[in-house]
């Protein structure tokens, strides 16, 4: 029994001497290793620096005559504002903590006429239901104006749209890997979304190559808002001599008015409006990006993006073909309908835009520039999209930076856009009713598009001159004007200016 | 598109021997040379996403997030 218990412990000894020598060994491994990393830290640079801000702004307009919410007819006239700040962090040698956040403040005319037969402030209205719209101002029987081209007063009309985005990013020592993390937040008055996401990317090649991937969620929930008469259809219980529709003259194509209690009235096509609130997206990107030589790189982006939920937009009014129209208003002016001289009639509409539940969605991007000198530099870009809606589209831009001094850049710019229409998209009262599927949204369109732009920017790369105790690194303006051959024209103006914590 | 995959493939193939060296970076390390848009660049690349069936593959938002496309 001893000489057991003797081997024994001679067997634990042999073993526990072995375990402690690669324990050492291991120990003297770890402790060179991170005297390599601590070798490696003294001689890393920084992420980033010191903490830079970016205060952003921009005033955007357009006008056409396609407003989605009238059905495809009517004024698009729109301005938006959107001041941003993004605030990027370094938190340590090697992560990066980066804040965006801003507002988008609108005004839209199209908008405004999800309820056009508002009274425009002289409230002649009388609405006492306890539900959230717009229409407590809404004028009764026989007093009403409304029309696509004439911007009503709702509080449709004007909506702030905010948003807030927490970036984090870890590079390792080398700097060959880094690892991201983001998550977002926004809301307007009918949508609200939460945004999750994380990426990796890889450098190769002495970091002539680069190998990105990234997925991105978004979970999103309509508040949904609907064109008034089609709201007050079911508050009213589809009966015209209740509610809204109470002493309400309604007209039909010739300009008489109707017998509400007679077999031809009006009424919407469906009975229920949205029945899934929920709007989801995937996405997965891969990036890949090459230095070709000292003086051109390239990169490639491919996205799948998938998206469930109700897709279309429940502010968008329907007009059928193959029923009949009623209006309210002046029966002199409903025909001149679709011109701009009608000021005073509109059209009930047959239902809201109605499209699939789901959708995949494929853009393929390419990036390509090249150092010409050092006063030019080329930049290009060209995508080809498709997707499961029957939309494809091609994309092509080019920039051609220009330095005429060593703090002052000239950006001019092209971009060329063309799409194919979606397969549910049909003009104003082009649609049938006995689609499974209908919009009248000219974004959903067969288009082309022109936009040039010009840009300035003054950098000091020394960042010298003193603002809030911050340096100035940069200041730039950019003018873009953006025309669509179905007449839609836009101009959009930025600025920016980049100070850093010196 | 054909054409277009048969391009990235050759300047893929193409690009695979050359190394540039950290030294010879100056160029290609100038800021305008940056393969991503320029920050400024986000309210264009917004108001196209609104106004426009297609976005993603640029390096940005692919969709989500607004009641837009």
């Amino acid at each position: 029994m001893e000489v057991k218990l003797a081997e024994a412990v001679v067997v634990i000894k042999m073993v526990m001497k072995k375990y402690v020598s690669i324990l050492f060994l291991f120990c003297s491994v770890i402790a060179f290793s991170q005297k390599e990393n601590d070798d490696s830290k003294e001689y890393k640079k920084r992420v980033l620096e010191s903490t830079e801000v970016d205060f952003l702004m921009s005033y955007y307009s357009q006008d056409g005559n396609h407003a989605s919410v009238t059905g495809g007819v009517g004024t698009e006239e729109l301005t938006d504002i959107t001041p941003t700040i993004i605030v990027s962090i370094p938190l340590n040698d090697d992560d990066v903590l980066t804040i965006d956040a801003g507002i988008s403040a609108y005004t839209s005319a199209s908008s405004s006429n999800l309820d056009p037969f508002d009274s425009s402030g002289a409230s002649q209205g009388d609405d006492d239901d306890d539900d959230d719209d717009d229409d407590d101002d809404r004028i009764l029987a026989g007093n009403i104006e409304g029309s696509p081209w004439v911007e009503s007063s709702g509080a449709s009309k004007q909506d702030i749209w905010s948003s807030v985005n927490i970036n984090y990013s870890h590079s390792s020592d080398d700097r060959n890997k880094i690892w991201t993390a983001n998550v977002g937040f926004a809301a307007e008055y009918d949508y609200t979304s939460i945004g999750f996401g994380g990426g990796f990317t890889k450098l190769f090649n002495e970091k002539n190559t680069e190998f990105g991937i990234k997925g991105q969620l978004y979970l999103d929930t309509w508040s949904p808002k609907y064109p008034t008469e089609l709201d007050s259809y079911l508050e009213a219980g589809s009966n015209l001599n209740n509610g809204f529709f109470n002493g309400l003259d309604i007209l039909n194509q010739n300009g008489d008015i109707i017998d509400k209690n007679g077999a031809e009235v009006w009424s919407p096509i469906n009975s229920t409006l949205i029945d899934n609130k929920s709007r989801n997206s995937y996405s997965v990107s891969l990036s890949f990006s090459q230095i070709l030589t000292k003086n051109s790189q390239f990169s490639l982006f491919f996205d799948v993006v998938q998206q469930n939920g109700w897709l279309s937009n429940p502010m968008q009014r329907i007009y059928f073909s193959d029923r009949p129209n009623y209006y309210v208003g002046n029966s002199a002016s409903i025909s001149n309908y679709t011109s701009k001289e009608n000021i005073d009639v509109f059209q009930l509409a047959d239902d809201i835009e109605r499209l699939p539940d789901s959708r995949i969605k494929i853009p393929i991007g390419m990036r390509y520039n090249h150092y010409i000198n050092e006063k030019l530099t080329l930049r290009t870009y060209y995508r080809y999209y498709f997707d499961d809606w029957g939309i494809n589209s091609h994309t092509a831009n080019i920039e051609l930076p220009i330095k005429i001094s060593d703090k002052f850049t000239l950006y001019p710019t092209y971009r060329y856009y063309q799409q194919t229409a979606a397969d549910y998209f049909a003009p104003f009262e082009s649609n049938l009713s006995t689609q499974d599927f209908y919009t009248s949204d000219y974004d959903l369109s067969k288009f082309d598009s022109n936009q040039y732009g010009l840009g300035i920017k003054y950098s000091d790369i020394l960042a010298k001159t003193e603002v809030f105790n911050f340096g100035l690194k940069s200041i730039d303006l950019r003018y873009n004007s953006y025309s669509r051959s179905d007449g839609l024209n836009s101009g959009i103006i930025s600025f920016g200016i980049k100070i850093v914590n010196k | 598109m054909k054409k277009v995959l048969i391009l990235i493939v050759a300047i893929t193939t193409l690009s695979s021997c050359v190394v540039v060296k950290e030294y010879q970076k100056v160029n290609i390390n100038d800021p305008d040379m940056a393969l991503t848009a320029n920050k400024i660049e986000k309210f264009e690349t917004n108001f196209q996403i609104y106004r426009e069936g297609a976005s993603g593959a640029n390096g940005g938002k692919t969709g989500g997030g607004c009641g837009c496309n």
